[in-house]
């Protein structure tokens, strides 16, 4: 390797790659065709470039890509269903990790919600708005009224003595 | 960009299909060539390049215009074959079809021994590129099997030319080292 080599070597491989100016080009080129060190290096490089790109060449050449564009518009079809389904399933949280995040609180507030209307639910009042009254008798020493309870079919008889005293019976 | 690639570019972001399809008849040689380049063997490379497109439809409104399309084309092959040989490495491989990588010329050359070779030699330079850091070996692809420029590159990979020069180097430096044999053969 000639003494010029050093500065010359930095030049070499952007020499090879063609990304040198025109002054280093000609600077790489005075100096190659007498260095057989330099050479061997463009050599080398060029084999590398061979071996890396010349299968690659060979693959391209050799393949037909139609029926690849119909798998990629199959593809696009399928992944828009995909899509559907995964937003379908971010509501539905299939996941079990997820699972657990929504079930959890729908579980707890679903707890609470009974909890909260249950004794409203059971509990025993006397409504009089589910008395219907069956019918109603006025004479001169009393008044009668006869209810009737619609759900528990009772009937209830209301003896009215006078304007201040009610009998009940049922 | 000229006007046709950015109309073709605007209808794809749209959703046009058939955007999507002329973009694929301009680019998928290049997809595959870099794909293969990465992974060497063709099923994969193919559903590589499969992958690409599907991506591209679906992400093509992230691209603003402000890199060349095909740089971002190439930067988004290159991320998908890098996941790609990642994922594949977890699963181990039942065979590999390295003779796939090789069309031999003549039938002389088909002689077993030949193919052996043949087979033998790209085997080997798949696991000296396998060798390489994924940001080296993305380099190295771009340069010697796309020919892309050291300032394309650096777009594509979203790096300096320095950097892009620096991993060049020493990727080859790398390859050739593990390649010694074959390199000198050659000569």
């Amino acid at each position: 390797m000639k003494s010029e080599c050093s500065s010359i070597s930095g030049l070499l491989e952007k020499y090879f790659d063609q990304e040198v100016t025109p002054e280093e080009r000609s600077l790489v080129e005075g100096h190659v065709p007498d260095c057989s060190a330099c050479r061997m290096a463009l050599d080398s490089m060029q084999n590398l470039r061979m071996l890396i790109k010349n299968p690659v060449e060979e693959a391209v050449g050799k393949e037909s890509f139609p029926w690849v564009w119909e798998k990629i518009e199959k593809g696009i079809q399928r992944k828009e269903r995909l899509g559907l389904w995964d937003f379908l399933k971010s509501w539905l949280d299939v996941t079990p990790l997820l699972k657990r995040k929504i079930l959890i609180p729908a579980v707890a507030a679903a707890v609470i919600l009974i909890l909260i209307t249950a004794p409203l639910l059971f509990k025993k009042t006397t409504s009089y708005a589910t008395l219907s009254v069956v019918e109603y008798v006025e004479s001169e020493t009393h008044n009668v009224m006869i209810y009737e309870l619609e759900n528990e079919k009772v009937t209830v008889i209301w003896l009215f003595n006078g304007p201040e005293e009610e009998v009940s019976t049922s | 960009m000229d006007v046709n690639e950015a109309q073709l570019i605007s209808r794809c972001q749209q959703g046009d299909q058939e955007a999507l399809k002329e973009i694929f008849n301009q680019y998928h040689q290049k997809v595959y060539r870099i794909a293969y380049g990465v992974v060497r063997q063709r099923e994969e490379a193919l559903d590589i390049a499969q992958e690409v497109f599907i991506k591209l439809f679906r992400s093509i409104r992230q691209f603003q215009g402000k890199s060349r399309f095909y740089t971002y084309l190439y930067r988004m092959t290159m991320n998908t074959a890098i996941d790609h040989t990642r994922k594949m490495k977890k699963v181990p491989s039942l065979s590999m079809d390295a003779e796939e990588g090789f069309q031999l010329s003549d039938d002389a050359e088909r002689r077993p021994d030949r193919i052996l070779d043949h087979k033998e030699l790209e085997a080997r330079v798949k696991w000296a590129m396998d060798q390489l850091s994924p940001d080296q070996k993305a380099v190295l692809i771009f340069r010697e099997v796309e020919g892309l420029s050291y300032q394309e590159i650096a777009e594509a990979t979203g790096s300096s030319i320095g950097t892009v020069m620096s991993r060049l180097h020493y990727g080859r430096k790398k390859v050739q080292e593990l390649l010694k044999d074959y390199l000198e053969r050659g000569r």
